[in-house]
């Protein structure tokens, strides 16, 4: 059961007349881990999230959810999925309130006492109607509907847009939760200490199309970490050593990256140097992030953000 | 205007005259800035309202050409429905009483109506988003948007006001009459300025300012409606004083011509505009008088059942229209002897009514069924409508990611405009029929007329499907396309006969096609528009399920 796959997406491809928004995209989230789901505006994120509730229907390739089709099974699937978007809508003149308990009530799994549990987490007024609520109020309706659900698979699409600091911590100790009880959640975000804090998993999408994916570890792995360290011997012997590039010293201390695979050999170099305060800092999500949002000229960014 | 602004203000700073520039400074230019954000519909108002008069005169002159003619209408003129909707009729033997009894109110009432969403659109609305904070950051007095906004629109009235008389006379009505005409259309408004003014202090949100300050209009118009019933010979009721649209009847145009009840309009806006500004002085910016009410916060059991849903969200359309129907339908019960009388003659409009029937009155009654099946098919439109705004507003995603099937969650919002419009035709035949009965003195024709106004829901099913097909297929013209259809129908149902369009076209529309009142019901084409209506739901709802969801 643990290697079962809660979302399973292959080569999906969705087009919107001639633009192309999904371009074989490629997408999986392991039963019981937190996945997170990054890309610049307009990359393909939310019509990914929309096929995978059967709002759209894709144009090829294949997309399974709990092992069923996200556009034919909906009905069936939906009592198991809870959803939030990035931009609650709600109906003006209905109460906060009333808007969860209809969102509840449509998924099948309304429980009084958890909307209350959680409209006291997120100090959240019912009784006030939609249209009164500041952008992060109408984010926690649909927050609190979302997390008083018992459902399998959550989908959380930019869920914290508007939200202030401790609200969002109030956020990330939810989702904590829900990944103890052993639930599966997507999590589409920009905020990268979020996704660093949260995720197991990690799917970098562009332009429609999965450009990284894996364990947040993994991807680390790959990346070159960055060593800062004071030496007493001379640093510029380190030159000589493959695999160490952006060497520079200032204020006695010395600074250079280096590959996974020649971290051995610069740690060997390194010990004759007698080395004392050694900091190696791992590549940040963000710099991760960042590498594959600016790998491409701005102009294509562009193409793509009609149909985010 | 900017600059000349800051220089009074300074030059007010350095005279040390501080507080008389700091609560108007800005006026002058706010007015400009207000009247630059309206002057369309301002407009568009005009033209309508004063439009209005010159075609309903040269319409009144044609049916009444002779004196004798205007005397004979005169006699017949005052009916308590007439006096109820309209007002009391007096020099009604004139043309300019004649123009009085058929546009007087609506005038007044549509000025009123229009002043009010200026004035809350430019006032409490501005504070509510947050662009009032935003200017009154600025060097701008407390007091100069509130004024500027209630003189930008008295202006707006005055002119109204004027250009209404202007036409009037322009017509060869009698010139001190007219000029009181159209004093009277301004005054009202002047004293609903006022009002909203107040209203605009009391409640936080537009919507409540304008739901307020229309329950203000219902009252004065219904305590004035009394007034008028209850009248003794041409002078109402005493009660008809308590009410300002009374204050404007009893200017008493082309008959005794009395300016002094606009005087008492003029000072009672100064006094309630007065009040408003010291209650703009005690409260804060975006705050409101009367607290903000607070809703329920949950459900009950039917509430967040689908249906109970869109009963909830429909109850505001349901009330509205409910009242609107029942109200054209007494009225329409109420006048068709009357009008049976007037249209004696054989006139090109007694054809529109009559039809093949020949029997007028029968002709008229089912033109007046047939009128009230059409508001009712525009009242199941509008509620059917709510699929595409739940769509293009995207509310419809957190919907359809619960686990509702597209089909089930498009048919419960089709169900209710359906049902209810049936018994909206049920209960409009019926009170159209018991009006008639108690004008004519016949009783108990009651049921007929509730059953045959119920042989016109196939035609309202069909609009409500023709809604439901255009929403699943052309969804982003969906609604203009709808209320085209609407349109078109209507125009063709209710004028193709003055328009001397073929006959094969008006009397097949999915209105014409239902037999009239007391003929043989002819079941083939109500047949026929079911089985059309069914055929374009079905599409309609498959086409439904089977497309991608559009959404902002």
């Amino acid at each position: 059961m643990a290697t079962q796959l809660a979302i399973d997406v292959r080569k999906l491809e969705k087009n919107f007349g001639t633009v192309k928004a999904l371009n074989g995209l490629d997408l999986q989230v392991e039963t019981g881990t937190i996945c997170g789901f990054l890309g610049p505006n307009g990359s393909g994120k939310t019509t990914t999230i929309r096929i995978l509730l059967g709002l759209l229907r894709s144009s090829g390739g294949s997309a399974k959810l709990l092992g069923g089709d996200p556009w034919n099974d909906a009905v069936e699937l939906h009592r198991k999925i809870a959803y939030v978007a990035g931009d609650v809508t709600l109906w003006p003149n209905l109460t906060g309130g009333q808007a969860i308990d209809i969102i509840c009530e449509l998924r099948g799994d309304r429980d009084k006492k958890r909307i209350d549990e959680f409209l006291q987490i997120f100090d959240l007024d019912p009784s006030k109607k939609a249209r009164s609520y500041s952008k992060g109020n109408r984010q926690k309706v649909g927050l609190v509907a979302t997390f008083a659900s018992r459902a399998e698979l959550f989908i959380l699409d930019e869920p914290t847009s508007g939200l202030d600091p401790l609200m969002e911590a109030v956020f990330t100790d939810c989702v904590s939760q829900l990944s103890d009880e052993g639930r599966t959640v997507l999590l589409s975000s920009h905020i990268f200490a979020e996704v660093e804090k949260l995720c197991d998993t990690v799917t970098i999408i562009r332009d429609g199309r999965t450009v990284e994916s894996g364990a947040l570890s993994k991807l680390r792995h790959l990346q070159r970490s960055t060593i800062t360290v004071s030496l007493e011997g001379n640093a510029k012997k380190l030159a000589e050593v493959k695999g160490i590039q952006d060497l520079q010293t200032e204020n006695g201390r010395t600074s250079f990256s280096v590959d996974p695979d020649s971290l051995s050999d610069a740690l060997a170099a390194l010990a004759p140097l007698g080395p004392r305060e050694l900091v190696s800092t791992p590549p940040s999500l963000e710099e991760l992030f960042l590498r594959h949002y600016s790998t491409h000229g701005q102009s294509e960014l562009k193409a793509g953000e009609q149909h985010g | 205007m900017v600059s000349e602004t800051s220089v009074r203000i300074a030059a007010a700073q350095l005279v040390g005259n501080r507080s008389r520039y700091t609560t108007l400074s800005g006026f002058w230019m706010l007015v400009w800035f207000i009247v630059r954000r309206n002057w369309l519909r301002m407009l568009v108002w005009l033209v309508v309202l004063a439009g209005m008069i010159p075609l309903v005169i040269d319409s009144q002159r044609e049916l009444f050409p002779t004196q004798a003619a205007r005397e004979a209408y005169a006699q017949v003129a005052n009916t308590p429905a007439v006096a109820a909707m309209t007002g009391l009729p007096y020099a009604a033997a004139t043309l300019g009483g004649i123009l009085n009894i058929k546009l007087w109110m609506t005038e007044a009432v549509a000025l009123a109506f229009a002043v009010i969403f200026l004035v809350t659109r430019n006032g409490r609305a501005e504070e509510e988003n947050g662009r009032t904070e935003f200017l009154r950051s600025t060097k701008l007095g407390r007091h100069a948007y509130s004024l500027a906004n209630w003189a930008v629109f008295g202006a707006f009235s005055t002119v109204v006001g004027l250009a209404c008389a202007a036409l009037a006379i322009s017509q060869g009505l009698p010139p001190d009459g007219s000029l009181l005409m159209g004093a009277s259309f301004a005054a009202v408004a002047l004293v609903f300025i006022g009002v909203v003014a107040i209203v605009g202090q009391l409640c936080q949100t537009s919507r409540a300012a304008n739901g307020l300050a229309s329950i203000v209009v219902a009252i004065a118009y219904l305590i004035r409606a009394t007034a008028d019933v209850k009248a003794k010979n041409d002078q109402p009721l005493w009660i008809a004083w308590l009410s300002p649209i009374g204050w404007g009847q009893q200017a008493r145009s082309f008959a005794e011509n009395l300016w002094w009840p606009i005087l008492l309009c003029l000072g009672v806006a100064i006094l309630l505009c007065i009040i408003a500004l010291r209650l703009e002085s005690h409260r804060d910016l975006g705050a409101g008088m009367l607290p903000a009410r607070k809703g329920r916060k949950s459900f009950g059991a039917f509430g967040r059942t689908q249906l109970g849903l869109t009963l909830r969200l429909q109850r505001g359309p349901i009330i509205g229209w409910a009242i609107g129907i029942l109200v054209f339908a007494a009225f329409f019960g109420g006048v068709a002897t009357a009008m049976v009388d007037l249209l004696g003659g054989n006139t090109p409009v007694v054809g529109v009514f009559a039809g093949h029937s020949g029997n007028l009155l029968d002709g008229l009654l089912s033109y007046f069924v047939m009128t009230t099946a059409m508001i009712v098919a525009a009242f199941a439109l509008q509620v059917a409508s709510a699929i595409g705004t739940e769509e293009s507003t995207g509310r419809i995603e957190i919907q359809l990611s619960g686990a509702i099937s597209r089909i089930r969650w498009a048919a419960n919002r089709l169900i209710v405009p359906a049902v209810i419009s049936l018994i909206l035709l049920a209960l409009g035949g019926f009170v159209l029929g018991a009006t008639f009965g108690s004008v004519t003195g016949i009783h108990g024709q009651d049921p007929k007329f509730a059953a045959y106004s119920t042989s016109f829901w196939p035609s309202v099913l069909l609009v409500i499907a023709v809604t439901m097909f255009l929403i699943a297929f052309i969804p982003r013209f969906a609604s203009a396309l709808t209320w085209a259809f609407y349109g078109v129908v209507v125009l063709l149902s209710l004028l193709g006969n003055l328009f001397k369009l073929p006959s094969w076209l008006v009397e097949n529309t999915p209105f014409t096609t239902v037999s009239k009142l007391n003929a043989n019901l002819n079941v083939a084409p109500l047949v026929v528009l079911s089985i059309i209506a069914i055929v374009l739901l079905t599409c309609g709802l498959l086409r439904f399920k089977m497309r991608d969801t559009k959404s902002a």
